[in-house]
């Protein structure tokens, strides 16, 4: 028991580096197509991490996440085309342009709460891709902006399919360390404390706003440099797709299948949630979207609290009875 | 008199639209004592609280810890500055353990431990003085009313406060779990800790406090010995109205 006790804290460490080797291994027995739906995975596993920092563990749920998706990637556009930069440069100066923005609008924003702050949140986003609409000469306004990936206009040579898996890789690993990080720290006894009570937290001494103003930041940070990734990866990108409200839905459809407030929870969710997704579009491809709203709305009404938290409760309990769940949690 | 009160308040009001809700209210609490806070329910008791600890901003007046004027200054300021207070309606955090909650006090409060497992000693050790270290790894949410209570006490003392604010820590509870209650009030006073008690029950009040501050539509009504104030008429007429203080003073 004792010896047991003394590697616990080595389990999640330990899982995380294997799956990180496995993701490794994969790569080479996939094809192209496989290839790209992985890289896919990968991607949203960061960004279910980053909206996982404040809406998961402080319970402040943004609507408006992908402002950060799309200021990283347009950024990193703006600053390959017009100033030359290599996209490295670009990657690192979006996401810290992003995690500036997040602590910029944190700071009236995150004094709403609940509905409130979805709301301004999501207004933001939609704020900002009109402006990045309505800037054609530095943007290409709705008509999109194409990043030089070849010829001697190239700042960084094309990264190609396989640089790609491996890039959104590291910053699914990335994000992953960053949520566990922070969830063992003060700062995530922090976030919970506020997430439950933010005036008990406050009478706790601890300093609310700042937090919440830093936590902001980093998940925007995370989420500014996949998307500047991933306008590397499209090479020409447009307001509609890098703004898409769709992409915020999707991180907070993740991380509730999977469980929010867990580090591993927005992992589970976002893979579960792209390979059902991917299956259901190859096929049953003329109801796809149907199929795969209804199974969402059924793993919700089933399992409220998520995957990762329904079997941790159900571990604790020995109920594994889905009836008993749902009446737990009271839809 | 000539040393700084931890506490003082000076003209401190607070309006809700057109009601007083406290009213004026100077008060003046010097290091190590202990003042009992009584008055009918509306009286203005945990708004009072809720002035001092930042929950609430004040529409006039001064609140001033130790000397320092942190009028309005916002609750984490004012936990740091030393103050800790307890909640009328408890509050938990629901998602974490008995020792977690005790142990977010020690991270974040005025002497903010940064190491973990010190945070988590020492939450331990807070856990063992309020007799709730039997159910450190509990959830909140599974702990009996007395025991929740106590959680209150324990996240108050984590912070190491030289000044405790008591929100009716012990309304709803029984007999026993009073005394158990007074017993860690005595053990705080002799520590040196100023502590002021808002409560209902009165036989605890009359236990622990060196002065009582009676509360009328948020005004102080008279202060004094807790005897003294006791028995004064103005206050029994307070309490249970008009009639009845004539039938006990025999006035016309």
């Amino acid at each position: 028991m004792a010896a047991a006790a003394r590697w616990k804290p080595l389990v999640p460490w330990v899982s995380g580096v294997l799956l990180l080797l496995a993701a490794l291994g994969l790569q080479s027995q996939l094809y192209s197509g496989q290839e790209r739906t992985v890289t896919a995975i990968f991607m949203f596993v960061a960004l279910a991490q980053a909206w996982n920092l404040l809406g998961g563990y402080a319970g402040y749920a943004s609507f408006g996440q992908v402002v950060f998706f799309g200021i990283g990637g347009y950024f990193t556009a703006v600053a390959m085309t017009h100033w030359h930069l290599s996209f490295w440069t670009c990657l690192v100066l979006g996401g810290v342009v992003a995690a500036l923005f997040g602590a910029l609008i944190g700071m009236p924003l995150l004094r709403l709460r609940g509905h409130y702050f979805a709301i301004a949140t999501l207004g933001v986003a939609e704020g900002i891709r009109e402006v990045v609409t309505n800037l054609p000469g530095l943007t290409g306004g709705g008509a999109g902006i194409t990043l030089p990936t070849v010829g001697d206009q190239a700042t960084t040579a094309y990264l190609g399919n396989d640089g790609f898996y491996l890039l959104f890789l590291a910053l699914a690993a990335l994000a992953v360390l960053v949520s566990g990080l922070v969830a063992g720290s003060r700062a995530g006894y922090a976030l919970r404390a506020i997430h439950q009570d933010e005036q008990a937290a406050a009478a706790m001494g601890v300093n609310t706003t700042r937090i919440k103003v830093l936590t902001f930041a980093l998940s925007g940070l995370i989420t500014g440099l996949v998307g500047a990734t991933y306008a590397f990866q499209q090479v020409t990108i447009f307001p509609e797709r890098l703004f898409d409200v769709d992409i915020t839905v999707l991180m907070v459809v993740m991380v509730v299948i999977g469980g929010s407030g867990t580090v591993l929870g927005p992992l589970v969710g976002a893979v579960i949630l792209q390979f059902l997704s991917e299956y259901l579009r190859q096929n049953y491809t003329s109801y796809h979207i149907f199929l795969l709203g209804a199974i969402i709305i059924v793993a919700v009404v089933l399992l409220p609290q998520g995957a990762v938290n329904y079997l941790r409760d159900a571990r604790r309990t020995g109920e594994y009875s889905l009836l008993a769940n749902v009446r737990r949690y009271r839809l | 008199m000539t040393a700084t009160p931890v506490l003082r308040t000076e003209h401190l009001s607070r309006r809700f639209g057109g009601l007083n809700a406290v009213s004026d209210v100077s008060l003046s609490i010097p290091e190590g004592e202990t003042v009992g806070v009584i008055g009918p329910n509306g009286a203005g008791k945990s708004t009072l609280i809720n002035l001092v600890t930042g929950h609430l901003k004040p529409s006039s007046g001064r609140v001033l810890i130790d000397g320092r004027d942190l009028t309005g200054a916002r609750p984490w300021v004012i936990t740091h500055a030393g103050v800790a207070r307890t909640f009328q309606i408890v509050k938990p955090f629901r998602g974490m353990t008995v020792r977690e909650n005790v142990a977010i006090g020690i991270l974040y409060g005025p002497h903010g431990v940064r190491r973990m497992s010190h945070a988590r000693e020492q939450a331990t050790r807070v856990l063992e003085e309020t007799n709730l270290a039997d159910l450190a790894e509990r959830a909140p949410g599974e702990l009996s009313v007395a025991d929740a209570r106590r959680l209150e006490f324990a996240k108050a003392l984590a912070l190491r406060p030289r000044l405790l604010l008591l929100d009716e820590v012990m309304a709803g509870l029984r007999h026993r779990e009073i005394e158990s209650s007074l017993e860690l009030i005595r053990t705080l006073k002799t520590r040196g800790i100023t502590i002021v008690v808002v409560e209902h029950v009165m036989r605890a009040i009359l236990a622990v406090s060196d002065r009582v501050v009676v509360l009328h539509h948020g005004k102080v009504l008279t202060e004094g010995r807790p005897r003294d104030v006791l028995s004064d008429p103005q206050v029994v007429e307070a309490y249970l109205g008009h009639r009845y203080a004539q039938r006990r003073t025999g006035g016309s």
